[in-house]
């Protein structure tokens, strides 16, 4: 009886259905837009500085991170590889040996790192091999075969082919120094890394920096990504106190930090839109309300109760609302859905986006049924709140009072 | 008056390190050292011979390990080259690597192309007098590129030759230490046949550098074809 008048009265009172649906519907597409855009922009940043080089679970010396030197080495990495791989979740873990070493060609010389690393398993941890911009990949049987970033190539003047020499020190400290040859150039796009990191297999680069079952870190590939500060910790729970186990929410935190802080910003934003949002409903609907008091007043008179009134009333604007907001829920999933499968792309601003450590300007929103929902239900429950207080006050008015009101 | 005794402490702090720099370089000097290295998981040991004149020209060339073997350097004022045989390469030390360790060890490349800088960058007062030590303060003078914020050094009232020196940096955090022991007569010269370096920072707990001089010729005329960057390869082998 109630719902059928309560859709009755929807139905009689277009315009103000049609105003009303509208500015849910518009409000709720915005939402559900906006943090897919939010979420998705930021889980970009991170996966990409995540997946570029950094590596999704670090394992170092317990004392490593704090102070990086050659005295709190990974120092029996054929055991730890053991241990980490029985780890459950674990899908690899590849050692890298960093270190810092002059690089001299002629009469220049540059400083930059010069890195061991596993090539074959560096091609599933990291975005090396897809960078690869002019040349060849490594192999694991290369000798002085070296893999360099391009911005770091062209402050030497290299090309792929071209001599080049280094001096450094070993992981005993000793002094190392060899000739090698640019066997190809990559580009991640992360300026810094790319002007700074040279690579070599590993197994001839432990030979000249006496470096062998030795490394200053190893990266983890979790089976599910999703999952790597659980697998990071049981990994830690498994190598023990000598070693440190971090997930990438740990070694990239001044990162996460930064994308927290813009979410909050964003969401104030927001905030203040749906704030004038909350009031525009709310206004529009006391008027609405207020152009029927005389007819809640007649319907008074012939004795419908108040609380049949208010129950009219909500179902009214819970009608309302819940259609606007599936309908401006299915919009903003659609772009959402849309703009995931085709990112929108920034030509022209890779400078900004490099600041943020970004290698692409091609941005996907996150496509999140689940945040949908929740947005979905956000907006419902803002547009019934906007209606409670005109509805509440229309029904305080005694009948007589409602019907002569003008 | 008040000033006066600081001024006659000056000017003998200034005669004392004068007179230190003198002993532990000599008009010319060559000489044969070992250097062994030790850090918290190995010790390796490394032979060089080094020909000097004064403090301004030096050059060092290694013969031991084997590995290293025909390493040569070649200090000039304060500019510094390496010559490594491996890679047929001569390379200028850059001004950003003049911190980092020498061959590995506990000296910086600092330590080579300054040594000498002692007598010119810092300001010295004589701080305390005891029976056989002179001990002094060394703070860089306002103008000076060094790395030290605070040099204590003793001196031993016998031989004019440092004992130990205490290198503290900017915020008066003591860094390393260098003890100079077992003084021997080469010819008219005495000169410390044992030198330590600890360094005291957190990071390289366990490390040490011991150099010891196994024979030095001061005074000689030393081949002046040394000190060009030609020698650098010439005298490799």
């Amino acid at each position: 009886m109630l719902i059928q008048l309560a859709i009755r009265n929807v139905l009689a009172y277009r315009k103000h259905s049609v105003i009303t649906f509208l500015l849910g519907a518009v409000s709720t597409a915005l939402l559900v837009f906006s943090s897919a855009w939010n979420d998705g922009s930021h889980q970009q940043m991170i996966k990409n500085a995540v997946e570029i080089y950094s590596g999704y679970i670090q394992i170092t010396g317990a004392e490593f991170r704090k102070s990086p030197s050659f005295e709190h080495l990974l120092f029996n990495v054929e055991k730890l590889q053991k241990d980490v791989e029985a780890v459950a979740g674990v899908d690899l873990f590849s050692p890298r040996f960093d270190s810092f070493v002059l690089y001299s060609v002629g009469e220049k010389a540059v400083g930059g790192m010069l890195t061991g690393i596993d090539p074959e398993k560096e091609r599933r941890i990291s975005r090396l091999y897809s960078s690869l911009k002019e040349g060849r990949y490594l192999s694991k049987t290369d000798t002085n075969q070296l893999y360099i970033g391009n911005e770091l190539a062209r402050r030497l003047k290299l090309q792929v082919g071209d001599e080049l020499a280094f001096v450094g020190s070993g992981a005993d400290y000793s002094f190392a120094a060899d000739k090698l040859i640019v066997k190809g150039i990559f580009q991640t796009g992360l300026f810094e890394f790319d002007a700074t990191s040279a690579f070599l297999a590993k197994p001839y680069f432990d030979m000249i920096m006496a470096a062998e079952n030795l490394a200053t870190h190893g990266i983890v590939l979790p089976h599910d990504t999703q999952q790597a500060d659980i697998v990071a910790k049981n990994i830690g729970r498994k190598i023990g106190a000598e070693f440190q186990s971090a997930s990438w929410m740990e070694t990239m935190a001044p990162l996460v930090k930064s994308m927290k802080l813009d979410s909050v910003f964003g969401y104030i934003t927001l905030g203040i839109i749906f704030i004038v949002i909350f009031f525009v409903i709310m206004i529009y609907t006391l008027l609405a309300v207020f152009a029927r008091i005389r007819e809640i007043g007649i319907m008074r008179a012939v004795g419908t109760t108040p609380r049949q009134i208010l129950g009219i009333l909500l179902l009214e604007s819970s009608i309302l609302g819940f259609i606007s907001v599936v309908a401006g829920g299915l919009i903003g999933a659609v772009f959402a859905y849309y703009f995931n499968v085709h990112p929108m792309v920034f030509s022209g601003m890779e400078e900004q986006f490099k600041q943020y450590g970004l290698a692409v300007s091609a941005m996907p929103t996150a496509f999140e049924p689940f945040t949908i929902l929740r947005d979905m239900l956000v907006m419902f429950v803002l547009l019934l709140l906007s209606t409670l207080y005109p509805i509440i006050k229309v029904n305080r008015y005694q009948p007589i009072e409602a019907m002569h009101h003008v | 008056m008040l000033l006066l005794p600081q001024i006659i402490y000056a000017e003998n702090a200034n005669d004392i390190i004068e007179k230190v720099v003198d002993n532990l370089n000599g008009k010319t000097a060559i000489m044969e050292i070992s250097m062994v290295v030790k850090t918290s998981r190995a010790e390796r040991t490394m032979k060089m011979k080094s020909y000097s004149i004064g403090q301004e020209k030096s050059f060092i060339k290694i013969l031991y390990p084997k590995k290293d073997e025909g390493i040569t350097f070649l200090k000039l004022d304060n500019s510094m080259w390496q010559y490594v045989p491996r890679i047929e390469k001569t390379i200028k030390i850059p001004a950003s690597m003049m911190l980092q360790s020498w061959m590995g060890s506990d000296f910086s490349n600092d330590d080579l192309v300054k040594e000498s800088s002692l007598s010119d960058d810092y300001d010295h007062a004589l701080i305390a007098e005891t029976e056989d030590d002179y001990n002094l303060e060394l703070h860089p003078k306002a103008d000076a590129a060094v790395v030290w914020g605070k040099i204590l050094m003793s001196v031993s009232k016998q031989y004019y030759l440092p004992v130990t020196v205490s290198y503290f940096d900017e915020d008066g955090v003591l860094i390393r230490e260098l003890l100079y022991t077992d003084v021997k007569a080469y010819g008219k010269r005495f000169y410390p046949s044992r030198w330590v370096m600890t360094p005291k920072t957190a990071d390289k707990k366990g490390h040490e550098t011991r150099i010891i001089v196994s024979d030095v010729i001061f005074d000689m005329e030393v081949d002046e074809n040394y000190f060009t960057k030609r020698a650098l390869k010439r005298f490799s082998r």
